[in-house]
């Protein structure tokens, strides 16, 4: 080796080595240029062709997800860009919900976006906060877990508050931007505990010293930590500004916001808590058990009283958040409960995204979301009824759609990681989510039209691209459910490093 | 030929094709409800026919579906199963028969009927937990449906206390499923396996903890007295050939699933368990017959009235599980219990057949508007008495044998409970003879002159479940044959 750092091929060797690095992180590539590409699209497009940045937003979260596969196919797992980023099954499982759940979102916008003034932006900030999903997946770093979590939030107040002349928008997006910033403030600082007992931002190393620090700053600092991605995947008691937030952003966003920074938070969630608190250091197993019944209970309560299916489709999915939880519970108990997280991630995705897309359907045609305006909709629109009735009962969890599967799942994981009493938890409160699921399906099925004038005279624009995206999810719910091997089989692959 | 898939899954693809039917009313659906129903008829009697009574659970069909699960569809049947589905078919038939209602038979209706009865048979069949379980539910939401659609005033109260009520007895089954999954090693959705390995075998806490998650959710869908509230409502809000269903093959979900489950995979916690569990139903038995000498709804009575039989069954197996049983008396309990199911089946569903047609004729089922209805509905009257001596136990009849077997093998193992359950039988003969005195019997008040007796769509409808009860009663090795429990009961 000579004085001036190594020869020619070895510099070349070392950046050779780099790039192919770097085919790792394509997926996160993909996605960090397509924002790029359609804030510049957003600018230069007049405005009857901005739909293009739609098209283009779509496209680019269709190819992360297939890149996604192809990195998992090809490549295999790995942790990069010096232990920061970790491409295993999960994050990479997460990658593929968020490509393909994230193109539905935006054909579930399409109608409602399409022509505003800032139709553009919209898709690009959509991008940016899938962006942020997918690196909140796959990050082992404090300081990318708390830069992601900023990202994601700041993209999605953005999203929440793109009806601009609503005050119900800009209360909604306040709220959730002022609660956001806060919390995300409050597991900053808890990391910063962290980082001050391991002098590094390395979630493993921080592990190693949380071992031998004293249990009471271990406890306080998870605690802080753990607000900032309660938060994000609502889980009660920071579950409070989804109702709001939901109800005032576009209906697709809300969709998207039920989903997508909800299972990123929760797979950040599960690498925290299984990297930095290793061997349930500080009893997290029980008190994410104990949250996962509180949010669910709370959640599916809450739910009861709604007339409006937005709200109530909002508490259904702080419930959901506390299914989902029940997996994390079991984290550390039973190696059940990584797949049951992945499988109940995807059955929950298709399920939510299909009722989700009939409520836009229904609003779109009677301008209403009450639950009085789904009176008759099996008269007039039998597959958007037929649609309605397979997504909520898989969010029951009724079988033979995917959510019953997701539910054996989560409920096997409990009760092989001895927490049974949260499946009994788990069980009651599904009984009870039966009986607000059936006040929305009821009247769809039951109910005749009422006498209204239901031709408002809306725009049409854009059915096509939600009838396939509602299409298209009704069957996932139903084909999960039916040939679930496949996806069972992914998830049992979907492991996370280090093993 | 897979006699056993093609008959559960020839009308599933039936019920899927409803919604591709023409729109307008027609004879449509009628004809591809009755004629895949049929064809399923076809494929248990091609079952029977190979059936060999010598043997315990037999031509089994196997094919992979989640192989990471151990999950499989595999159907098969012992004589339990067999008997079960046969009488589901009948029921069937003669539902779609008589319809839903005065209208031709829409699709939905038509493509319910059929889920059901793919649902049902599948429940009856399976031989794999993930299939049984799926069959269990998709049962509740059919039923659900088909009550919320086509029942009567209160209809959208009843079948949501119906779907609630049974969801609430499924999900403890379903856990009930997964402690027998994750004992089992390597774990498996088997259900002859698990039969044949008993994973939580032995009477511990996991044991008894997975026997009362399956004895809750099988006695909410019997009903046993006191998980029995949903039934008087989904009964009485039920339209006509709905209740056939829900008394006749439904009910027998529970008690089949008690057999099934409760006592061929977890013996020993059922012995620990069998006093009280007969018991139960010994209180069933009696409060069912009590409460039934109260109504004055028919179709209410009928339903009072199940409860009381089915907790006959319940006794017979309990008599079964006990520790001081003879073998003798544990075959004779047992054969009973099914036997109990099946013509319990039969006669019931023509009880609330002739509880619907009478609610037509006379524009009311309650009993204190009835008079002198023999006069008007000479014939009517007689199959009414004919099928109300054959559900209270009289000899020659389709119940009389069953309870005879059923009773002999409950004073083998209980003498009192025995003793006393047969009180009910006493009670349920005094209500029936009320029944047809006050509707039968006595002037015949003026609006009920005119009447008109059984039409030929009546008759053609009452023909098969008549020629059963009369058939059951006299030769009752009918069943009995392939049912007997010595062959599969181990």
């Amino acid at each position: 080796m000579s004085d001036n750092g190594g020869t020619l091929e070895q510099a070349k060797a070392a950046e050779d080595m780099m790039l192919r690095e770097l085919a790792w992180l394509w997926p996160i590539g993909v996605l960090t240029a397509a924002a790029i590409v359609a804030v510049v699209l957003a600018m230069v497009l007049p405005r009857e062709r901005q739909r293009l940045v739609g098209a283009w937003v779509a496209g680019a979260h269709l190819t992360c997800a297939a890149l996604a596969a192809a990195v998992w196919l090809d490549r295999g797992f790995r942790s990069t860009m010096s232990g920061m980023v970790l491409v295993d099954g999960l994050s990479l499982a997460l990658a593929g919900i968020v490509g393909v759940a994230g193109a539905a979102c935006v054909a579930l916008a399409a109608p409602a976006v399409q022509d505003t003034d800032r139709e553009g932006e919209f898709y690009a900030m959509l991008t940016f906060a899938s962006l942020g999903c997918v690196v909140l997946g796959s990050t082992a770093d404090a300081a990318l877990l708390a830069l992601a979590i900023g990202a994601l939030g700041l993209a999605t107040f953005v999203l929440t508050g793109y009806r601009r002349g609503s005050t119900r928008a800009n209360e909604a997006s306040i709220k959730y931007y002022v609660f956001g910033t806060v919390s995300g403030a409050v597991m900053v600082y808890g990391l910063s505990w962290w980082f001050g007992l391991a002098g590094t931002t390395s979630l493993r190393t921080i592990g190693v010293a949380l071992q031998s620090a004293p249990a009471g700053v271990v406890a306080v600092s998870t605690g802080l930590v753990l607000v900032g991605l309660f938060y994000k995947a609502a889980v009660v008691p920071f579950h409070f500004w989804t109702p709001d937030a939901y109800d005032g952003a576009p209906l697709a966003v809300a969709a998207y916001l039920s989903l997508l920074p909800k299972l990123a938070a929760l797979v950040a969630l599960s690498r925290v808590l299984t990297l930095a608190l290793p061997g349930d250091l500080a009893g997290w197993s029980t008190v994410v058990a104990v949250a996962a019944a509180v949010t669910m209970s709370l959640g599916n309560l809450a739910a009861l009283r709604q007339q409006s299916a937005v709200r109530l489709l909002a508490y259904s999915s702080i419930a959901q958040s506390g299914y989902l939880l029940m997996a994390v519970a079991a984290l550390e108990r039973s190696d059940r409960a990584l797949p049951a997280l992945v499988y109940y991630a995807m059955a929950y995705a298709v399920a939510n995204l299909a009722a989700f897309a009939v409520v836009i359907a229904v609003q779109r045609e009677r301008g209403s979301v009450e639950l009085s305006a789904f009176a008759g909709l099996g008269r007039r629109h039998p597959w958007q009824a037929a649609a309605l009735g397979l997504s909520l009962l898989s969010l029951v969890g009724i079988p033979p759609v995917t959510g019953f599967v997701g539910k054996l799942e989560l409920f096997t994981a409990s009760i092989d990681a001895g927490q049974s009493w949260l499946a009994v938890v788990a069980v009651i409160n599904t009984v009870i989510s039966l009986f607000y699921y059936l006040r929305l399906l009821a009247p769809a099925v039951l109910e005749p039209t009422p006498t209204t004038p239901s031709d408002l005279g809306r725009s049409l624009a854009g059915r096509t691209v939600l009838r396939t995206a509602l299409a298209t999810s009704a069957a996932a719910v139903l084909l999960f459910g039916l040939a679930a091997q496949p996806l069972l089989a992914l998830a049992e692959r979907a492991i996370m490093l280090p093993l | 030929m897979p006699w056993l898939t093609l008959s559960v899954v020839l009308p599933l693809l039936a019920a899927a094709l409803t919604p591709l039917l023409p729109a307008r009313p027609g004879r449509a659906p009628l004809v591809l409800a009755l004629g895949a129903t049929g064809l399923a008829g076809v494929c248990v009697a091609a079952t029977w026919i190979r059936f060999d009574p010598g043997q315990g659970m037999q031509l089994v069909e196997e094919a992979t579906w989640i192989p990471s699960l151990d999950v499989a569809w595999r159907l098969g049947v012992d004589g339990m199963a067999l008997v079960l589905a046969a009488m589901t078919v009948v029921l069937f038939v003669v539902s779609i028969v008589h319809g839903l209602g005065p209208e031709p038979m829409s699709r939905a209706a038509a493509g319910l009927l059929l889920l059901l009865e793919a649902s049902c048979l599948a429940f009856f069949l399976a031989e794999d937990f993930f299939l049984f379980y799926i069959a269990f539910d998709v049962t509740l939401v059919a039923m659900y449906f088909l009550i919320a659609l086509w029942g009567g005033e209160q209809r959208r109260y009843a079948a949501l206390k119906f779907f609630l009520y049974t969801l609430i007895g499924s999900l403890p089954v379903l856990l009930g499923i997964i402690a027998l999954y994750l004992a089992s090693d390597p774990g498996t959705f088997n259900m002859i396996r698990l039969a044949e390995e008993q994973p939580l075998a032995g009477s511990g806490l996991g044991a008894s903890l997975a026997f009362l998650a399956f004895f809750v959710g099988f006695a909410i869908k019997t009903p046993i007295a006191p998980f029995h509230t949903w039934l008087p409502a989904a009964h009485v809000e039920a339209p006509t050939s709905g209740s056939v269903l829900l008394a006749g093959v439904l009910l027998k979900l529970g008690t089949y699933g008690l057999i099934r489950v409760n006592l061929q995979m977890l013996p020993e916690a059922f012995q620990q368990f069998a006093l009280p569990v007969a018991l139960l139903g010994l209180f069933s038995a009696l409060y069912g017959s009590l409460v039934a000498l109260a109504q004055t709804d028919l179709k209410r009575l009928i339903a009072y009235t199940s409860i009381n039989h089915m907790g006959y069954v319940v006794i017979g197996v309990a008599a079964a599980a006990a520790s001081g049983v003879s073998t003798r008396g544990r075959e004779l309990a047992i054969d009973g219990a099914v036997l109990q199911m099946v013509a319990h089946g039969i006669v019931t569903g023509a009880l609330f057949l002739l509880a619907g047609m009478l609610a037509e004729k006379a524009g009311t089922r309650d009993l204190r508007e009835l008079g002198g209805l023999f006069r008007p509905l000479p014939i009517f009257g007689a199959v009414t008495a004919l099928v109300f001596f054959a559900s209270l136990g009289l000899p020659g009849l389709a119940q009389f044998p069953a309870e005879l077997q059923l009773f002999l093998g409950a004073f083998d193992a209980f003498p009192a409970v025995g003793a006393l359950a047969v009180t009910g039988i006493v009670i349920t003969a005094g209500l029936f003879l009320l029944a047809l005195q006050r509707a039968f019997m006595g002037e015949t008040p003026e609006r009920l002159l005119g009447l008109a007796d059984l039409t030929r769509r009546e008759w053609l409808t009452l023909a098969p479940l008549l020629l059963l009860t009369v058939a059951l009663g006299v030769y009752p090795r009918l069943a009995l044959d392939a049912i007997h429990a010595a062959s599969w009961l181990t």
